[in-house]
C-alpha cells in the first residue's frame, strides 16, 4: 500500500493547548452583596465596635400647668463587637513549572487564589449568619414536614416581621409598565435562597412569585437575582446553606437569610481587605528553586440590627434532578 | 522538602475516656505520642507511645501496650478513635446517620442507638422522631442537642422534658427515626441558642440545648413562638416605646447550658415545650440571640498568657480559640484544624485508652512533612 497515512508518519507533536482556558464552576457569592462594609481603623486593636443608640421614651404625656419639668431620660445605647480574624492560603511552585508549562502557570494560580479567597469571605459570612440568626421554620407550604416547604405566605410572614420590626428595605419598587407579560415588584428586602430550590420558586408563579424576567425593567436587577415574592427579592446561590437530611421527615432543609439594610456587616483590616503575595524564587533557599504564591486577608462580621434578618428554614416541594 | 515541613510539639493532661483535641496552623500527617505517666508506671492497660501517619487512615494508630495482669510491652493497633486529623472550617457537617431503636417518655429523654460512638458533649440532632402518623417525639426533630449522659455504648441522653402528655416513646426501630452528630457546631460565637426550659421570676433563668457560649454582660434577645408559651420575653412588640426592641443582658452563667437574665419576667406565661404532634409542620423553635455585650475588656487573667483568646464553653471545660483577646461578649471566629487524639482502645485491651487515662501526663510531637 503506497498512501502515506498517520499511521506510519504521524504527527510528532500530538497535542496543541486550545487557546483558552476552560471555565472554572464557581457559586455565585451573594452574602458579600448584602452586608454594610465597614473598614477596622489601623492600630485599632483586635475588636470593632458598634454602637447604636437606643430610642428615648416619646413624651406622650403632657407637661400641664405645674410648671414642673418632668424627670430626665437617661439615654441607653447598645454595643456590639466583632472581633477580627485573619486567613490566608498558597502555593509553591517549583521554577521547573514555571519554565517549562505551556500555560501561563502564575497568571491561572493567581486568579485561583484570588477567586478562593473571596469564595472564603462569603462562606464565613454564610456560615456566620447561620450560626447568629434567628430561625423561622416555613409553615405555608404544603408538604407536611417540619419545616414545609416555602408558601408564599411565608414570604409574606417574614417581610411582615421585618416591617414591624422596622427594618429598612434594600430595594424600592418597580413601577408597573405597559410591556407584556411583566408586572411591578414591590419594595423588597433581599432573601439569598439556593439555587436547588428555583423549581419551587418557579412553582408559585401565579401564587405571588415574579421571575426576573417579568420585571417591568431589569435595570435594578442583581445577577443572581431569580425573581420576587410580595417584598422580598431572591438572589440564588449554589452554596446557600443546606443542611442534608435534616427535617423532622429527613429532606434537606435550605435556610434562607431575609434581610434588610445593616443586618450583617462585614469588617475588614485596613488597606488587608486583599494581599496577593508573589516571592520570587531568589527568597527560597541557597539553589533559589521555588516561588510562592498566595493570598492573605482579614474580616470580621456581626450581626448589627438583629431584628432586620431572619433564617427562614425550608423543605423542598419538587423533586431535584440530578 | 525541609523548608516547607511542619514540626509541632506540646502536652496535656489526660482524662479517661476523652478525646484530646490540639489546634495547630496545620493538619500533620504524621504523629508521635508518648505517655510519660504510663511508661512510668509500666501497669496493665497503659499506652506508652502511639505513632500515627497519616497513610493508615483517619482514627488509626499503631502502639505499645502494657499487656496482661504483669505487664509484658507488646506492639498493637488502635483500629477505632485512634488518631485522626480535622479542619473546622464550614458548618452543615455531620456524622454518620444511625437508625433510634427507642427512646424514653421521660425528662430527660434517653436514646437507645447501637453502638452510637458518642461521648458527653457531643452535638447530635435527630429527624422523624415518629412512632407513628400522629405519635412520637417529632416536636424536638431539626433542633440541636448536646449530650448530657452516656449510659453505654448503646444508650445516651439529652436534656428535655419528654414526660410530657404530647410525647410517646419511641420503640422497635421507627422507620424514618435517625441521630448524627452534628460535626462543627461552634465555628462563629456567641450565636443563636435553642432553649430547653424558661424559670421566670425577677430574674429569668434559661436553659440551653447546647452550650449557650454566653458571657456575663452578653446582650441577648428572645424569639420565642406562641406554641412555647413565654413569648413577653420577646424583644418585639414593645409596648412602651413603639418599636424599639426589649433586650435583656447576661447577669450570671450558671453552667454551659443555663444563664441568668436581667429580664424581670414575674407574671409571665409559663414556658411549655409540649407543643402536639399535630403542630409540628411549620413548627418554628423557641431561641435566644446574642446581640451585643456590655463589656470593656478581654477574658480575665487566670494564669497562662496574659491576654487569653476567648474560650468556649464558657462555663467549664472551655477551650481557646487561636484567635488573639477580644471583648468578652464579642462575635469571634472559632474556625481551627489540628489533629484529635482519640480514646480508641488498642485492639487486644478494651481497658485500655489511646488518649490516657486521668492524670496521664502526654508528649505529642506532630508533623506535616512536605515531601
Amino acid at each position: 500500500m503506497s498512501i502515506t497515512t498517520t499511521g506510519n508518519l504521524g504527527p510528532m507533536i500530538l497535542q496543541s493547548l486550545a487557546p483558552a482556558m476552560l471555565y472554572v464552576p464557581t457559586p455565585t457569592m451573594n452574602n458579600i452583596l448584602i452586608c454594610d462594609k465597614v473598614s477596622m481603623p489601623p492600630n485599632g486593636g483586635t475588636t470593632m465596635r458598634f454602637m447604636r443608640p437606643r430610642a428615648l421614651v416619646p413624651p406622650t404625656i403632657q407637661l400641664g400647668n405645674t410648671g414642673i419639668d418632668p424627670p430626665a431620660q437617661v439615654p441607653q445605647r447598645d454595643i456590639i463587637d466583632a472581633q477580627m480574624a485573619f486567613f490566608g492560603t498558597g502555593c509553591i511552585l517549583n521554577e521547573q513549572v514555571i519554565l517549562q508549562d505551556q500555560e501561563g502557570v502564575l497568571a491561572w494560580v493567581s486568579e485561583r487564589l484570588a477567586t478562593a479567597m473571596r469564595q472564603a469571605e462569603d462562606l464565613i459570612l454564610r456560615d456566620y449568619i447561620l450560626s447568629a440568626a434567628s430561625q423561622i421554620n416555613a409553615g405555608g407550604g404544603t408538604n407536611g414536614d417540619n419545616p414545609t416547604n416555602l408558601g408564599a405566605s411565608d414570604f409574606s410572614l417574614v417581610a411582615t416581621t421585618l416591617d414591624t420590626n422596622n427594618a429598612y428595605k434594600f430595594m424600592s419598587g418597580i413601577e408597573g409598565m405597559d410591556h407584556f407579560g411583566t408586572g411591578p415588584v414591590r419594595s423588597a428586602y433581599f432573601m439569598l435562597s439556593s439555587t436547588e430550590l428555583q423549581s419551587d420558586f418557579d412553582s408559585l408563579t401565579g401564587s405571588g412569585f415574579l421571575s426576573q424576567w417579568n420585571y417591568p425593567t431589569n435595570a435594578s436587577a442583581l445577577p443572581s437575582e431569580y425573581g420576587s415574592v410580595y417584598n422580598i427579592r431572591i438572589l440564588t446561590s449554589s452554596e446557600a446553606p443546606v443542611a442534608r437530611a435534616f427535617s423532622a421527615s429527613g429532606a434537606d432543609v435550605y435556610y434562607n437569610y431575609v434581610v434588610g439594610k445593616q443586618a450583617v456587616t462585614h469588617i475588614q483590616q485596613d488597606g488587608y481587605s486583599m494581599n496577593l503575595i508573589y516571592r520570587d524564587p531568589y527568597y527560597s533557599g541557597m539553589l533559589a528553586q521555588n516561588a510562592t504564591l498566595a493570598v492573605k486577608f482579614a474580616q470580621a462580621q456581626a450581626l448589627t440590627q438583629d431584628t432586620a434578618i431572619r433564617n427562614l428554614a425550608c423543605t423542598r416541594m419538587t423533586s431535584l434532578g440530578v | 522538602m525541609t523548608e516547607y515541613n511542619r514540626i509541632a510539639r506540646g502536652s496535656y493532661t489526660a482524662t479517661t475516656g476523652s478525646a484530646q483535641y490540639v489546634y495547630l496552623p496545620f493538619q500533620p500527617n504524621l504523629v508521635k505520642i508518648t505517655n510519660y505517666t504510663a511508661s512510668a508506671a509500666f501497669a496493665q492497660h497503659g499506652i506508652p507511645q502511639a505513632y500515627w501517619d497519616v497513610s493508615m487512615g483517619q482514627g488509626f494508630a499503631s502502639v505499645l501496650l502494657n499487656s496482661g495482669a504483669t505487664p509484658t510491652l507488646i506492639t498493637d493497633v488502635v483500629t477505632s478513635n485512634g488518631i485522626s486529623t480535622f479542619g473546622a472550617g464550614l458548618m452543615l457537617q455531620y456524622g454518620a446517620q444511625k437508625q433510634i431503636i427507642g427512646a424514653t417518655k421521660a425528662s430527660p429523654i434517653v436514646f437507645n442507638v447501637t453502638a452510637h460512638g458518642y461521648s458527653v458533649g457531643d452535638w447530635v440532632t435527630f429527624e422523624g422522631l415518629y412512632q407513628s402518623a400522629t405519635t412520637g417525639m417529632p416536636q424536638i426533630s431539626g433542633m440541636p442537642f448536646q449530650i448530657s449522659a452516656v449510659g453505654d455504648a448503646d444508650h445516651f441522653t439529652i436534656v428535655w422534658n419528654g414526660n410530657q402528655s404530647n410525647y410517646t416513646a419511641l420503640s422497635g426501630s421507627p422507620a424514618g427515626a435517625y441521630v448524627k452528630k452534628i460535626l462543627y457546631p461552634d465555628l462563629y460565637l456567641p450565636g443563636v441558642n435553642f432553649i430547653s426550659a424558661i424559670t421566670t421570676g425577677t430574674t429569668t433563668t434559661i436553659t440551653t440545648t447546647t452550650s449557650h457560649n454566653y458571657r456575663t454582660g452578653q446582650e441577648i434577645a428572645f424569639r420565642i413562638p406562641t406554641s412555647w408559651g413565654t413569648t413577653q420575653l420577646n424583644s418585639l412588640p414593645n409596648s412602651t416605646i413603639p418599636g424599639s426592641p426589649i433586650y435583656g443582658y447576661v447577669t450570671s452563667v450558671t453552667s454551659n447550658t443555663v444563664f441568668v437574665c436581667s429580664i424581670n419576667s414575674t407574671g409571665y406565661s409559663a414556658y411549655t415545650n409540649n407543643p402536639t404532634v399535630a403542630s409540628v409542620p411549620g413548627l418554628s423553635f423557641p431561641q435566644v440571640v446574642a446581640v451585643g455585650d456590655v463589656n470593656t475588656g478581654g477574658d480575665l487573667y487566670t494564669g497562662g498568657a496574659l491576654y487569653p483568646s476567648p474560650s468556649f464553653p464558657t462555663s467549664s471545660g472551655g477551650v481557646s480559640t487561636i484567635n488573639g483577646p477580644a471583648i468578652r461578649g464579642a462575635f469571634v471566629n472559632n474556625t481551627r484544624q489540628g489533629f484529635v487524639i482519640g480514646a480508641g482502645s488498642a485492639v487486644t485491651d478494651a481497658s485500655s485508652h489511646l488518649s490516657g487515662t486521668t492524670s496521664d501526663v502526654v508528649y505529642w510531637e506532630a508533623i506535616y512533612s512536605d515531601m
